[in-house]
């Protein structure tokens, strides 16, 4: 008899004994923290012991307390302390002592004898200590699993860099997403592994441990990254080492829903494997081979039919009425041209016809089809609206990321204050590091520029114009008429309007700038023949009124000059050399770009305010910074990627995605209510046929396979139709565009980018929620008993 | 030793809220090879015994050995195994599966046991053609007649050469003719290929026709 089949012995006396003594250890526990005045310092795992992790915490924080240098010095009772935990700790010992496996009865049938896989799901009564150890120990080691990944795969630099890069931890240094796709898949994994195991030793569902594991032993680590994000000396102690973990859950903006998405995923993958090894093993042996299941499966529910499948595809591409028209149409013809050839053949052959009629009746679908149609076409929604609406998120914010990129850096060298005038020799040390394309020194400031027409409060950017198209997008980005080129050549500046009406620009000049009404005649430039040039955003330029050739000055409040009746803003002339257009309004509206040279001279600066870097791979632009700060011997430098810089908006990005993917994924679970439907009525009219199986030998487990795989061939033809008909729209959007109101966004169409690993997610999620949809009823269908079905009619 | 023996088993069923106690401590032993019949009243309990020997429904009490080995005392997928390996069942009606043709059909137990498919359906094949059914192998049930149901039926009982036959009134819904047809067939499974077979009928002729005959009645087995 196998093991498992014993049932568990509950000897009362002892487990109200070992409650009684645990509680009388907690309360020593607490006498001797109230003499000690401690509780403030406990009170936080008072708090974890709410959610359910018990005294355990209390006693180990309390020990602390008593073994710890203590600042209130005289602890009352080291010793009500000790005692406490130990006749605490007694208490469970003797709880446990309690439950145990009934001994094996050496005659008599066995109490599973007969017995079908269904009444074994609601035995609640038996507890085995294994099985415990199995899930709890499964989720917590599935947990530390994937903190370690983590940490390991992401953090460090590339050993090939030499001297002061070489990070002393090591590691494998990929990408932060990367090696947290790793260990989620290697954390899922092992989680449904020890719910696998656990569930196939038991063979039974084991609920209540189940439930406790996850509660006692898979809640503290989240609990704990939570509270770090909060309790600050918990983030003194843990923060730098769990940085990795905590940057990648930062990617949503709020670590701890990172977290707890996790451990959801994590519970998920338990709950999978649990039910998977109570499948595969409920019944006596383990038995993954499906080859037999399959075939009956696929008999059962056709799926897999051409017309299925083409219609589902129909309907998810052109709506539901036009589809149904055609059907009708091609249907009665169909029907039509059959009766006169029926008709025609009986004068010839009676008995041809009357086998073709029945076949024409055969082919009649039942209800259950119908229902499998609608199921497959309800994931197929699901699915395909997932992946359009995930395709034209992931287009917007590729659209805006690339929009920020083509006009900010990928990251920026500088220092934590002050101006960096040895930027040359920085740059320098920069190239060396691998993975930087291109790097342009750069000042930024906040300036006012008036027009004629004008006045706006803008950020001046002096360049370089030869190394800046290394960086960002400028270059490409200027409209016709004006030249980047021209910042160092501004005599070759077009002339604008006003010197197509006549007027002479350089000899005109000074007598404009003299009457400047909003700068007057305070303004004390220097004068040369040709203005320098300047580059402003196609916005800018509209409000300010200016085209290329146009005079406008730049107003300084911050260098400024004595003038006789105190001290004056600085200002300064230049010609617009070109108008640049980035696509995103707030550059357009916001950025003016002059000369390097010009913007040290206006601000009177030796150096640049920093570097700005382009890197090869932008998704590593984080790791790449980090090895410039080293190579450059870290503080006072520092670099900033993109990523941090912009941290708020694609972090908001993200968070909308994902509650976008969570609110659509609801229709995949509506679908899967449609699933756990059709199923339990297949269950209902296959009845008499589960019963002619269970009698020609297929085990409980058997059964469940077979409608297991049918709930399951429901939503993977579900699942791909969703897929086709998902990448086909998105295909569509992108080839052929939906327009968008110029008036409301900045973009001329709907952007759409298909990212594989989501559309693959979206696919992937929809085939497990039919899995778990179909579980009940493929129990349930176990359940039949053999003689219910073959009762004489 | 007996190949199949009953030891002081107890059965009973509810119907509309009233006990009915069909087996009370019934014992019996079945040699091997040995063609019995079993006649009694409808409502007896005749299928519900059939049932208990088939290890399809368990006794309330006693035992059930197949070769000295108490069948019950194993697990759910043992039983499943053996009632797979051991026993074929004919039903009163066909109970042949509708999405799958005859050939199929009769191949089903071996592809239970995840035999070779080819193999499988050759053999079913050749079965098929015993029971004068060559011509029908790729037809559904649906297409057969009930005769020709019965004898697919009786085919599939055979594909894996179980040790025991079970057969629950395999004639009551045909007519004496093509019934007459079934009982040859039986007797020749049971004379050519040894197999153990118990008959359960109200066909008083063809049960004074089997070499031991018994008759439950008032939940006791007695030989008639």
């Amino acid at each position: 008899m196998h093991p498992a089949e014993r049932q568990t012995d509950y000897r009362w006396p002892l487990l109200w004994a070992g409650a009684l003594v645990a509680l009388v250890g907690a309360a020593l526990l607490g006498v001797a923290i109230s003499e000690s005045e401690a509780w403030a310092e406990v009170a936080g795992a008072l708090g974890l012991s709410l959610v359910g992790w018990g005294a355990l915490v209390q006693s180990f924080d309390a020990g602390a307390l008593a073994l710890g240098p203590s600042p209130a010095g005289a602890i009352a009772g080291p010793k009500m302390l000790v005692a406490g935990t130990l006749v605490w700790l007694a208490g469970w010992a003797i709880v446990a002592s309690g439950i145990r496996r009934a001994p094996a009865s050496t005659e008599g049938p066995s109490p599973a004898a007969g017995s079908t896989l269904y009444p074994r799901l609601a035995r609640y009564r038996d507890f085995y200590w294994s099985t415990l150890g199995a899930y709890g120990g499964g989720i917590l080691l599935a947990e530390l699993v994937m903190l370690l990944l983590q940490t390991v795969l992401s953090s460090g630099v590339p050993s090939d860099l030499g001297g002061a890069a070489r990070d002393a931890g090591g590691g494998a240094s990929l990408p932060p997403t990367i090696a947290f796709a790793i260990a989620l898949v290697v954390g899922a994994g092992v989680a449904f592994a020890s719910g696998f195991v656990g569930a196939s030793r038991a063979q039974r569902l084991s609920l209540p441990e189940a439930t406790i594991g996850v509660f006692y032993l898979g809640l503290p680590v989240p609990i704990l990254l939570s509270l770090m994000e909060r309790v600050p000396s918990l983030q003194l102690a843990l923060g730098y080492r769990l940085r990795e973990v905590s940057y990648v859950a930062g990617l949503l903006g709020r670590p701890e829903l990172g977290y707890w998405l996790v451990f959801a995923a994590l519970v998920l993958a338990l709950v999978l494997g649990i039910n998977t090894g109570f499948i595969a093993a409920g019944s006596g042996r383990v038995d993954l081979r499906l080859g037999f299941e399959l075939f009956v499966a696929r008999r059962h529910v056709a799926v897999f039919r051409p017309s299925l499948l083409l219609g589902a595809l129909a309907v998810l591409m052109f709506g539901i009425i036009p589809p149904l028209i055609i059907y009708f149409i091609i249907r009665g013809a169909e029907a039509a041209v059959e009766r006169t050839r029926v008709k025609s053949l009986g004068l010839a052959d009676p008995l041809a016809a009357a086998s073709a009629q029945h076949r024409m009746k055969l082919h009649e679908q039942s209800p259950t089809m119908m229902m499998t149609a609608l199921s497959v076409g309800g994931v197929g929604v699901g699915v395909m609206a997932l992946i359009i609406v995930l395709s034209v998120m992931s287009g917007f914010e590729a659209d805006l990321q690339q929009k920020i990129l083509g006009t900010n850096a990928h990251a920026v060298v500088s220092k934590y204050a002050g101006e960096l005038p040895e930027y040359a020799k920085v740059m320098e040390q920069v190239k060396r590091v691998p993975g930087v394309v291109g790097q342009t020194p750069f000042i930024i400031n906040q300036v006012m520029i008036a027009s004629e027409g004008n006045v706006d409060g803008v950020i001046i950017k002096g360049i370089d114009p030869h190394s800046v198209g290394s960086v960002t997008d400028l270059p490409q980005n200027i409209l016709p008429g004006g030249d980047l080129d021209h910042l160092e050549h501004p005599a070759r500046i077009l002339p604008s309007r006003a010197v197509e009406d006549g007027e002479d620009a350089p000899t005109k000049k000074a007598p404009e700038e003299a009457e400047d009404p909003i700068i007057g005649k305070a303004s004390k430039p220097s004068k040369p023949t040709v203005l320098p040039g300047i580059i402003v955003g196609r916005e800018l330029a509209a409000s300010l009124r200016v085209v290329v050739g146009d005079r406008v000055n730049v107003v300084s409040p911050l260098g400024t000059e004595l003038g006789p009746s105190g001290p004056i803003p600085k200002s300064r002339a230049f010609r617009v050399a070109g108008v640049f257009y980035s696509g995103m309004y707030e550059y357009d509206s916001k950025f003016v770009y002059i000369l390097l040279s010009e913007a040290q001279d206006f601000f009177a600066l030796k150096g640049a305010t920093g570097i700005e870097l382009k890197v090869a791979d932008i998704d590593d632009a984080r790791r790449i910074s980090n090895q410039v700060v080293r190579v450059l011997g870290g503080y006072p430098y520092r670099a900033r990627d993109w990523g941090e810089m912009n941290k708020n908006l694609f972090s908001a990005l993200r968070l909308e995605k994902l509650v976008m993917g969570i609110i659509l994924s609801i229709i995949i679970i509506v679908a899967a209510g449609l699933i756990v439907a059709t199923v339990i009525m297949l269950v209902l009219e296959k009845r008499k046929e589960i019963s002619v199986l269970k009698a020609l030998g297929v085990p409980d487990g058997g059964i469940v396979k077979i409608f297991l795989a049918e709930g399951l061939q429901i939503g993977v033809a579900g699942g791909l139709l969703g897929l086709f008909s998902g990448l086909a729209w998105c295909l569509f959007i992108e080839k052929v565009g939906i327009k968008l109101d110029p008036e409301v966004y900045y973009i001329p169409a709907l952007p759409v980018r298909i990212e594989p690993v989501q559309t693959a997610l979206s696919v992937v999620i929809a085939v497990l929620v039919t899995y778990l949809a179909s579980i009940y009823p493929a129990l349930k269908a176990s359940s039949v008993e053999p003689v219910e079905g073959l009762k004489a009619e | 030793m007996a190949l199949l023996s009953i030891r002081n088993v107890f059965k009973s069923y509810f119907l509309h809220g009233k006990r009915i106690d069909v087996l009370r401590a019934v014992s019996l032993d079945i040699n091997a090879g040995e063609l019995v019949s079993m006649v009694g009243a409808s409502g007896a309990g005749k299928s519900t015994f059939l049932h208990v020997l088939g290890t399809l429904d368990a006794p309330a009490a006693g035992e059930v050995l197949f070769d000295g080995r108490s069948v019950f005392s194993m697990n759910d997928a043992e039983i499943a195994e053996f009632r797979n390996r051991t026993i074929g069942f004919v039903f009163q009606s066909h109970y042949l599966l509708p999405e799958f043709t005859a050939l199929e059909n009769v191949a089903m137990p071996a592809l239970i046991q995840r035999r070779d498919r080819t193999g499988a359906y050759t053999y079913a094949r050749e079965l098929l053609e015993r029971v004068g059914l060559g011509s029908r192998v790729d037809h559904r049930p649906g297409e057969l007649s009930g005769g020709e149901a019965q004898r697919v039926a009786l085919a599939r009982a055979l594909v894996l050469k179980p040790a025991v036959l079970l057969a629950d009134e395999p004639t009551g819904n045909l007519d004496p003719t093509t019934g007459e047809g079934i009982h040859q067939l039986l007797r020749d499974v049971n004379r050519d290929l040894g197999i153990t077979a118990v008959i359960v009928t109200h066909n008083e002729t063809l049960a004074r026709s089997m070499p031991r005959r018994l008759r439950l009645a008032g939940g006791q087995v007695s030989e008639a």
